[in-house]
This record gives C-alpha cells, sequence and structure tokens, in this order.
C-alpha cells in the first residue's frame, strides 16, 4: 500500500544523502517495520512521505499514486501518521486532541457527523485512554500521552498508518499494548508501518523487517531472515547474539559487554 | 562670656545678610536661566535665536547689528534680511559661532541648555530668555535695552506699550467679560493657560480665558473639558478656522455649534513682544466690536 | 466554552460600552443615552452622539482586531508572546505616518500612509525571509519581522532627529494610540476590516488548532504548513494594520487578550479567536474611558494605558504558570 521506490533524500547543505536510494513496501494487512541504528535515516523515511522533506530522487507511492501528486489531506484521509516528538504550546483536553485526528475529513467547513464521532469513540477505545478524556494534554504522563497520540491517528480512519518510535516512555505492559494493538489494526486490514528502536519487540511482532544502515537497506525480510548476528553486529558495531525467545520462540538479542 | 559673642556674631551675621537684601532697591539682573549678567561694552555682533526677541531688538534699535536669526524670526520684514542660521531649538552651536556674536541671545527652554554651555565655554558672551508674560516682556526687554546699549529707547518701547495695553484694559474694564477658548493645536488638543501673556492679553481686552486658573502657560485638554468649561466664544487661527468649524468632534463644544467662532490674526497676538500693544487692541476689537473707533 | 460563560463575556463588553459612553468629564445619565440615540440635540446629547459613540465603536473594534489577531497568531507561531505587530507591522505603520507628519501631509493622509507602511513593511518581512531560504517556516518569518521592525525603527529616529519640534509632537501623539479622533468614515473601513479579517481568522481556527500541534503533526493531518502560516501572517497583519492605521500603536492587547481568553475556558482557536475579539473590545473600551478620567483635563494615550492595564493581567498570568 505504501511503497518507497528507491528513495534518495539529501538535507540542504547536507555533505551526505540521508537516504540514498532505499526501496521497501508496506502491504495492507501487514506490520512493517523500519529499524536501524541513530542517524540512519528512518525518520527522514517518514519525513518524506508526509512531505515535509523534499526527495532528490525517486518516488513514494500510496496506493501505486505518486504521493507527492496527491492532494493532502486526501492523502492523509488515507494514511494517519504519527511523528517521532509532538509538544503542544497550549494545552488542549484529551478528547479535542484526538478529535484533531478527524480534521483531514471535516476541513474547515464541515462539522462533526455520526461516521466522525464513530471513529473518536472507538479510535479512544482501542487506545485505551477513556479515563484519560477531560484531562489536559499536560497533564498526562509520558506514556499516556504516546497512547492519546495513537487514538488520534487511529481517529484519523484510513488504510495505513505510520508511527515513528511509538513506544519510547512506555512501560512495558504499555509497550506490550501498544504492539498488540498495532498487530490486531494490522490483521484487520490496515499496512501499519512502523519505526522502532525494540528490536525484540519487532521481532515478534512485525511481518517484515526492514534495516537502515547509514541511508541504505542493509537487510530486509521476515524476523528470521533479518535478526541474525552478523547483520546486526556489523549495525549497531556492538557485540551481541541472537537467540530466541522462550515466549514465542521469536528471535531475541542481547547485547554483550564490549570486549 | 563665650554665648555672647556667640550670639552677637548670629546677630550681626542675619543683620549683615537681611541689609544685604535691603540694600540694592532692584536685585541682581539675571536671565531667564538665572545666570547673572554683565553690562560691558554694546555689542556689535549680535545673535537672535527667538522670534520675540529678535522683534524686541529691532524696536529698540539694534536690528542692524544682527548677524543671526533663527528661521522663524521673521519680524519685522527687516529681520528677513539677516541670515538664518537654523531652528531655535537646539541651534547649531558652530554654525553661531561661525557668526563671529559678541552677543548670543537664546530662548530659555531646557532644550538650549548644552547649547548655552557649549557657547560660554567658547567664550561668546550668551544669555537667554523666556518672555512668557506681559511683566517678563517688560523686564526682558529692558534687559536687552542695557545688553545692547540701547536702554533708552528699550524704556520707551516698554513705555509705549504698557500705555497702550493700559488704555485698552480700561476701555473694557466696565464690559461683560465673555469666555474665551483658544487652542493652540490640535493633536493633542493643547489650550492657552493662565501662565501665559495670552490670557493676560484676553483680560486686558476685556474677555476671561477659560482656563485661567491653569498656572501654566499651556496644557493638553480633551474636547469634552471644553464642552464642560462651554466657553462664550472660540479663538482660532486662520489655518485651523473651516476645520473646526466642520469637524463634527468640534461642533459638539456649544460656541462652535452657533458659530461663535472668531479669527485672530496668529501672527500678531502669538509673540509678547513689541506688538503686544496693538494684539490687545485688535483683541479687543474682536471681542466687542467697535469699541475702538 | 460554556454558554454561561460567552454571555459573561459579551454582557461585559455591554456594559463596558455604556459606562465608557456614560463616564466622562460630563457625566450623561444612562436614560440620557437613550435620548441622545433619538436626536436630542442638548450639548449632552451631543457629546454622546458625536464623541463619545464613535469612540467607543472605533475601541470595540480595535480591540476586536488586534485580540482576534493575537490568538491566531499564537496558535500558529506556538508562541505564547506572539502579537499582531510580529512582521513590523507596528514599525512599518510608524514610518509611514511619520514619514507623512514630517513632509508635511494633511491629518487625514496619515492612516493611509500608515496603512501603506504596514503593508510594506509585511511584504519586506516575507522578503526577507525568502531570501533567508524559507517561504512559510514561522520562526524565520518572526525572524524577519524583527529585522524589519529595528529598521523601521532606525528610519523613525532618523526622520524625526531633525524634524521641528512640531512635528516630533505630532509623531509621538500618533504613536502613543488614542480613538479620540474617531470619525464614521474610519469606523466604516476599520469594520470592513476587522469583520473580514476576524471572520475569516476565526474560520482558519481549525487550522491553527492543527498548526498548533507543530509542524511535522501538521503535515501529517493534511494540512499545507507553509501556506496556511502564510494565510494566517498575511491576515493577522492586515487585521492589526487597519487598526494601527485607525487608532495609532495599541500595545499589550494583542498579547494579553488570548491568554485571558484562555482564562475563561477557550481552548479550541474557533472559539479562542471570537473570544479574544470580545475581550479585547472590552480590554480598549475600558481603557480608553480610564484614559479619559485619570487624569483630567488631560487625555491619557490609549497604548498607554492599555500597558499599564495589560501587565498586571500579565504578570497574574506567568504566576499561574509556575
Amino acid at each position: 500500500m505504501i511503497r518507497f521506490d528507491d528513495v534518495v533524500v539529501r538535507y540542504p547543505r547536507a555533505s551526505t544523502d540521508a537516504l540514498n536510494g532505499v526501496s521497501l513496501s508496506a502491504s495492507s494487512g501487514s506490520l512493517t517495520a523500519v529499524v536501524g541504528p541513530n542517524g540512519s535515516g528512518k525518520s527522514t523515511l517518514v519525513r518524506a512521505l508526509i512531505g515535509r522533506v523534499r526527495l532528490t530522487r525517486g518516488v513514494v507511492r500510496v496506493d501505486d499514486r505518486d504521493a507527492s501528486t496527491v492532494d493532502r489531506a486526501e492523502l492523509a484521509r488515507d494514511v494517519a501518521v504519527v511523528t517521532q516528538r509532538e509538544e503542544l504550546a497550549f494545552p488542549v483536553s484529551v478528547n479535542e486532541y484526538v478529535q484533531l485526528g478527524r480534521f483531514p475529513h471535516l476541513g474547515i467547513w464541515r462539522a462533526a457527523g455520526t461516521n466522525d464521532r464513530h471513529a473518536i469513540e472507538e479510535a479512544i477505545e482501542a487506545a485505551g485512554v477513556r479515563e484519560l478524556r477531560d484531562r489536559p494534554i499536560d497533564a498526562l504522563s509520558g506514556g499516556e500521552w504516546q497512547r492519546v497520540r495513537l487514538a488520534r491517528a487511529l481517529a484519523q480512519g484510513g488504510r495505513a498508518l505510520v508511527l515513528d518510535e511509538p513506544t519510547t516512555f512506555l512501560d512495558v505492559g504499555h509497550e506490550m499494548a501498544v504492539f498488540e494493538l498495532l498487530s490486531r489494526v494490522a490483521r484487520n486490514g490496515l499496512a501499519v508501518l512502523l519505526v522502532s528502536h525494540q528490536l525484540n519487540l519487532v521481532a515478534r511482532f512485525a511481518d517484515r523487517i526492514v534495516l537502515i544502515h547509514r541511508g541504505v537497506v542493509a537487510a530486509e525480510g521476515s524476523p528470521d531472515d533479518v535478526m541474525r548476528a552478523e547483520i546486526l553486529e556489523r549495525v549497531y558495531e556492538w557485540p551481541l547474539v541472537v537467540t530466541r525467545d522462550p515466549a514465542v520462540g521469536a528471535p531475541a538479542l542481547v547485547p554483550l559487554r564490549s570486549r | 562670656m563665650a554665648r555672647i559673642r556667640f550670639l552677637i556674631l548670629a546677630a550681626a551675621l542675619i543683620g549683615c545678610h537681611a541689609s544685604e537684601q535691603h540694600a540694592d532697591p532692584s536685585p541682581e539682573p539675571r536671565d531667564d536661566y538665572g545666570t547673572r549678567l554683565a553690562f560691558g561694552v554694546a555689542p556689535k555682533r549680535i545673535v537672535s535665536l527667538n522670534p520675540t526677541t529678535t522683534e524686541i531688538l529691532f524696536a529698540i534699535g539694534a536690528g542692524d547689528r544682527l548677524v543671526g536669526r533663527s528661521q522663524y524670526d521673521t519680524f519685522p520684514d527687516s529681520a528677513k534680511l539677516v541670515p538664518s542660521l537654523g531652528p531655535a531649538l537646539r541651534p547649531s552651536v558652530e554654525a553661531i559661532i561661525d557668526a563671529k556674536p559678541d552677543l548670543v541671545i537664546l530662548y530659555a527652554s531646557e532644550d538650549n541648555r548644552p547649547a548655552f554651555d557649549r557657547l560660554r565655554q567658547a567664550g561668546v558672551p550668551t544669555v537667554a530668555f523666556k518672555l512668557d508674560s506681559i511683566e517678563q516682556f517688560r523686564r526682558d526687554t529692558r534687559l536687552l535695552g542695557r545688553l545692547t546699549g540701547d536702554s533708552v529707547r528699550a524704556l520707551l518701547v516698554v513705555d509705549s506699550v504698557s500705555a497702550t495695553l493700559e488704555r485698552v484694559r480700561l476701555a473694557t474694564v466696565t464690559l461683560e467679560r465673555p469666555t474665551v477658548f483658544i487652542p493652540t493645536w490640535n493633536k493633542p488638543i493643547i489650550a492657552i493657560g493662565g501662565g501665559s501673556f495670552m490670557s493676560e492679553l484676553l483680560e486686558i481686552a476685556g474677555a476671561k480665558n477659560v482656563y485661567a486658573s491653569v498656572p501654566t502657560p499651556s496644557l493638553a485638554v480633551t474636547i469634552e473639558d471644553v464642552v464642560a468649561r462651554n466657553p462664550d466664544i472660540v479663538l482660532v487661527g486662520p489655518q485651523t478656522d473651516s476645520t473646526i468649524r466642520t469637524s463634527p468632534i468640534w461642533r459638539t463644544i456649544p460656541a462652535v455649534r452657533d458659530n461663535r467662532v472668531k479669527v485672530v490674526d496668529l501672527d500678531l497676538v502669538s509673540r509678547p513682544s513689541v506688538t503686544l500693544g496693538a494684539a490687545a487692541v485688535s483683541l479687543a476689537n474682536l471681542l466687542h466690536p467697535g469699541i475702538f473707533r | 466554552m460554556t454558554a454561561s460563560r460567552w454571555l459573561l463575556l459579551v454582557l461585559s463588553l455591554v456594559v463596558a460600552a455604556i459606562l465608557a459612553i456614560a463616564i466622562g468629564t460630563i457625566n450623561v445619565p444612562i436614560s440620557a443615552i437613550g435620548d441622545a440615540l433619538r436626536g436630542d440635540q442638548s450639548t449632552p446629547a451631543l457629546v454622546v452622539r458625536s464623541l463619545r459613540i464613535p469612540r467607543v465603536i472605533l475601541a470595540t473594534l480595535v480591540g476586536a482586531g488586534l485580540g482576534m489577531s493575537g490568538a491566531a497568531l499564537q496558535g500558529t507561531m506556538r508562541n505564547p508572546l506572539a502579537e499582531p505587530y510580529l512582521l513590523g507591522v507596528s514599525g512599518g505603520a510608524a514610518v509611514g505616518a511619520v514619514l507623512a507628519t514630517v513632509v508635511g501631509l494633511s491629518f487625514a493622509f496619515v492612516p493611509i500612509a500608515a496603512f501603506l507602511g504596514a503593508i510594506v513593511a509585511v511584504i519586506a518581512a516575507f522578503f526577507v525571509a525568502r531570501v533567508a531560504g524559507s517561504r512559510g517556516d514561522a520562526r524565520v518569518l518572526l525572524m524577519a519581522g524583527v529585522v524589519v521592525g529595528a529598521f523601521a525603527n532606525a528610519a523613525i529616529m532618523v526622520l524625526l532627529a531633525n524634524a521641528e519640534p512640531n512635528v516630533v509632537r505630532n509623531a509621538l501623539w500618533w504613536m502613543m494610540g488614542s480613538v479620540a479622533d474617531a470619525t464614521w468614515p474610519q469606523i466604516e473601513v476599520l469594520f470592513g476590516y476587522v469583520v473580514v479579517g476576524g471572520t475569516a481568522l476565526a474560520l482558519l481556527g481549525r487550522r491553527v488548532d492543527v498548526l498548533a500541534l507543530g509542524e511535522d503533526a501538521a503535515a501529517g493531518l493534511g494540512l499545507d504548513v507553509d501556506r496556511s502560516i502564510r494565510d494566517v501572517f498575511i491576515l493577522s497583519s492586515l487585521v492589526a494594520a487597519a487598526t494601527v492605521a485607525a487608532a495609532g500603536l495599541i500595545g499589550f492587547v494583542g498579547l494579553v487578550v488570548p491568554h485571558i481568553a484562555r482564562g475563561f475556558g477557550a481552548r479550541r482557536h474557533r472559539t479562542l479567536i471570537v473570544a479574544s475579539g470580545i475581550i479585547g473590545a472590552t480590554l480598549v473600551v475600558m481603557a480608553d474611558l480610564l484614559g479619559r478620567v485619570l487624569r483630567p483635563p488631560a487625555e491619557l494615550p490609549l497604548g498607554a494605558v492599555t500597558a499599564l492595564v495589560g501587565v498586571p493581567f500579565f504578570l497574574a498570568k506567568l504566576r499561574h504558570l509556575r
């Protein structure tokens, strides 16, 4: 559903490409994870998708259409994006914040209808933030804030969900809840594209993993294909072993002490 | 013994001080900055940066010795022949010194203190006069006369003006006095206050300044305040006449609405100089038509 | 914001307006206001019709324009210190007005010159931002506005340095702000700008809500971020420029009023902008009244009073933030 075709991005006044010919795809009904060390270009991928950074070469396609030619609001109705950071200068209530997710559908003229209210309700329910509805945003903990942001993205509707590091600040329980939610949402037919640091959780939940290193794809495939010690050691430049987790047998990375 | 000596000393000092005050009938002449005046040789090159003092100098016979004036000093007509040295406030000290004067007369506002000090430091005899009131006109004209060596003419001018003023005063003293409002500026509205010679002229001309109770020469007021004081007559200059008559804001003043606005020759009444007498006559005629044939 | 709060805001404005019409050097009993409106020719009625009502209406429009402009800008810039004079509007308008005064144009031309000056300043700010490599980036525009403002201040100093005292007095008086010379033609023009501009800003309120999330998040929600920022800036500046042309520089209103509105519970920008309009109007009407009665017979400049009134409000808000 979302496809990056040989995308090259260089930031203005930079000496190297942030992305140097990256191709990857996230199909409907699956959870695709993008992983890689800091500065590898993961966030640039997300920025390229929402048009905040210009492509030097290559195309980002949504449903086979060039994303840069699609009307932004239409794109936002199809693809919901949760960026890495978000800070509101003026706090609103959680309810009002989640409602903003319907903006691509409502614009400045339309009033919220039953469809919209429905979508908001479901999103709040799915993200598990019902008790937080009336709280002002600046009174939330880091973890609560992340889940509320997720609720907003879910309220946006659409057929794809792109998230950049959605589980920072989340404790183990909430982290698992988010991954389970994303997995469920993917099962229901959405294309979920997830940028994350959490290699082990990604290995458990993702259908496909794309490993980015210095702006190029270093490895891609199923978790078993990508989670190999020799690949990961080279990319992350740290000694590690890959084992199987005792719960479901997914590959699990264990970092070792430095030599 | 010591106590008595102390008391005698103290008494002597107090007595001395008191007698000092009574010994000289006229206090030491000072200009309007408070600096003592020295009267020596009559100056041959005079710079006067003030419309009032320039006009007075011409009237007392010192006009031919003027080598510099301010750009606003246009009375009498012969003053226009004197080279202009620029503004009267914050003048160019270099331009003044360049004219090689042996007497400089400045307008005594705080703005001119720096110029005053610099000229004195450069060795140029400098004085400053303000002339806000009629009494100041009399006093400063006499002082100007002593400074320029034209005391006799100066006294004659002062006496002549005083006589005219007295004549006008006597002619109007029994008449009914209308209250008068004179605006001199629009944004903000500035009115003539009781401390200005214009207020005195109005008294002499048989009227009363609606702001006579305010001791300053001028003050900022609001239209509503003027409406509240309800002057009988509003005096304006020819340029602002039509603006004021037609402005809906000014027309809230009953005098404007009922056409009791009179145009006064600003050139005549805006300077407390030798024209004071003529100004009083003109005002009296305006406010009490037919009083002087 | 609840209905009762709205009612409170509107009532405050109405009460403020009535007080401002009734109170002054000449106190008009409130019953007489009705007579005045019906065409009574007595002096108090004339004062009400020709002096007080135009002032109060002009003050309402100026306050509403500045309040709405400030609310929209604070949300767009995500900065609680943003205010309507941001893009050099005040500096440019002052240059226009001072230039007109120095050159000797009649008073009627000063508002036009001020408006043109403000527009030129805004265009210059956009130009400077473009040269710096960006079109819609809010921070770059802000810096461009500061640069233009600094340049304008320098120009004013140059113009006034050798000007005659009367010119300087005129210029200073204009810069201190006043609704004393309110005339109906002026009111009509400002009405157009404030109502049309304010309505447009309120309609854009939802976009400002989205912009307030940050530029990346806003783009993710389908907003053309650069264009939206530009639209808000242009509309706000137009409205602010129109208020400056009509009444001179009136500071603090655009800065403080949105915070007061938030204190009343307005959060989403459509509500916030409209509430700021009402509160701004009330503030300026009260400030004008205070300016008229605090130091008779003179009138304190409106810009000074709004600052005096605005500062304590602001301090109270700052304490609240800690």
